[in-house]
């Protein structure tokens, strides 16, 4: 949950990418490293096997400067894709302020990324979460590859958002759509602060 | 536990006016074995005493001596002794204030060769 | 010392000035952090915070699956720094320390006086923290801006 500290007048949140393994999920946080300032960043902690995949998990936190006069910080995580990796994926996910599923765009990772997302509800309601009642966006990576290979966003969109909630179309690799996913999870997870839901 | 250990540990208890003894790393001040009466926090005397012996010997090396072979602090209630042993190991004994101090000091210096 | 509530602040210094620590790092039990001593950068606290909040999340699990209970702390001796780990709960929930010392303290020293911490904050800590309004509702402006900025745009 979000910490404020109003003496200070500090706000850090927790947001966690999850989705399928391979789907860009590192990737995107790469990016934000590679683009935000020295001086408003963190180092980039990244718990990874020898093949750098993702064992536990990478964070970064960043630094977005005053809202409302709260100097507002947030903690960017990912969690390991694979399968066998789900106690730690649940470790991760304790406390998340808000959730982007980085969904693979390629079809044939069709199976991965609904078998991903199930894992998410599973693992949020054993925390006692209701993922309709947390701030969660998706993102569609990988939409830089042949059309034929790949599903639309709004195919996606069908497949996986049931909510309706916002998703964005993604080449993390060279930066396109990191911004905006960012950007729409941050005004969701704000948004809920700002309605007063419990902040400790 | 090894049964010289707490034969050791024994030998200092036995003496009149010892009310526990302990044998502690020095460097991580943890206990290792102990004996003592109920009253004495064993885990906080060792961790306290290895810091004061630790900071006694950078003060006697700073002024050009060896670290100290025997500590002997004498409180209202009772007193403190500490022997250094071999390596990493500290003997010590939590004393009455009416305790030969002598034979404590030789019983602790037996236990720390003894257990070296 | 930066500490978020300020009824931690003194039993923290207390803390501090018995133990001889070098760093103090409180957490909740997902990585939030409450209070610190002995870092210069808060970004570098974060990431120190997440690590600990892992470490001590991942061998509770694993206590919990090998059966041998949930473990109230845990260790690690380097050349000449001491790092201690330890959760311990509150009625805020779970929190989590982490204490590096060096040779002005010992692991015996930092856990007596820890355990001794811990006791003091439940003494103190509220049981009921009141609702408080947080950020305006206008606030996507700023964010909007600030995100530009983070991103050069």
């Amino acid at each position: 949950m979000s910490l404020v500290n109003f003496t200070t007048r500090e706000i850090t949140c927790k947001i966690v990418y999850y989705g399928p393994g391979r789907s860009g999920k590192t990737t995107n946080l790469q990016y934000i490293y590679g683009r935000v300032p020295e001086g408003r960043r963190g180092r980039m902690v990244s718990l990874a096997t020898q093949s750098d995949r993702t064992l536990f998990f990478d964070f970064l936190p960043i630094d977005l400067g005053s809202i409302s006069g709260f100097t507002t910080r947030f903690q960017l995580y990912t969690v390991p894709g694979q399968v066998y990796y789900n106690a730690t994926r649940k470790l991760v996910l304790q406390g998340a302020d808000g959730v982007v599923f980085v969904g693979d765009s390629q079809a044939r990772r069709y199976d991965d990324n609904v078998e991903s997302l199930q894992n998410l509800q599973e693992n949020l309601l054993a925390q006692g979460v209701d993922i309709r009642q947390l701030p969660v966006v998706f993102q569609y990576n990988k939409q830089d590859l042949p059309r034929d290979l790949i599903l639309s966003p709004e195919e996606l969109d069908d497949a996986l958002n049931f909510r309706g909630v916002r998703s964005f179309g993604a080449d993390c690799l060279h930066g396109q759509g990191v911004f905006e996913t960012l950007k729409g999870i941050s005004e969701l997870v704000l948004q809920r602060l700002a309605a007063g839901s419990p902040a400790t | 536990m090894r049964t010289d250990i707490l034969s050791s540990l024994e030998s200092i208890t036995r003496v009149r006016g010892v009310r526990g003894a302990m044998i502690v790393s020095a460097e991580e001040g943890l206990v290792i074995a102990e004996s003592s009466m109920e009253g004495i926090d064993g885990a906080a005397v060792a961790a306290l005493t290895a810091g004061v012996v630790a900071r006694l010997a950078r003060a006697t090396e700073a002024a050009g001596r060896t670290a100290p072979a025997f500590v002997h602090l004498r409180a209202h209630g009772g007193g403190l002794m500490a022997v250094p042993g071999q390596g990493d190991l500290m003997v010590v004994a939590v004393t009455d204030p009416e305790v030969n101090v002598g034979l404590v000091r030789l019983e602790l210096r037996r236990a720390a060769e003894h257990i070296a | 010392m930066r500490v978020i509530e300020p009824w931690v602040a003194e039993p923290l210094q207390r803390f501090l000035a018995e133990s001889s620590a070098r760093v103090v790092l409180l957490t909740t039990a997902s990585g939030q952090v409450v209070a610190q001593h002995g870092f210069t950068r808060a970004l570098d606290v974060m990431s120190a915070s997440a690590l600990g909040a892992a470490i001590m999340a991942s061998t509770e699990e694993l206590g919990r699956l090998t059966a041998s209970g949930a473990s109230r702390s845990l260790s690690h001796q380097g050349p000449s720094r001491g790092l201690f780990l330890a959760g311990f709960d509150l009625p805020q929930g779970r929190w989590i320390g982490l204490v590096v010392y060096d040779r002005d303290s010992s692991l015996g020293l930092v856990r007596l006086f820890f355990d001794r911490l811990v006791k003091e904050l439940r003494v103190v800590a509220p049981t009921e923290t009141p609702a408080r309004e947080v950020l305006a509702a206008d606030f996507e402006n700023e964010l909007n801006a600030s995100l530009r900025s983070l991103f050069g745009r």
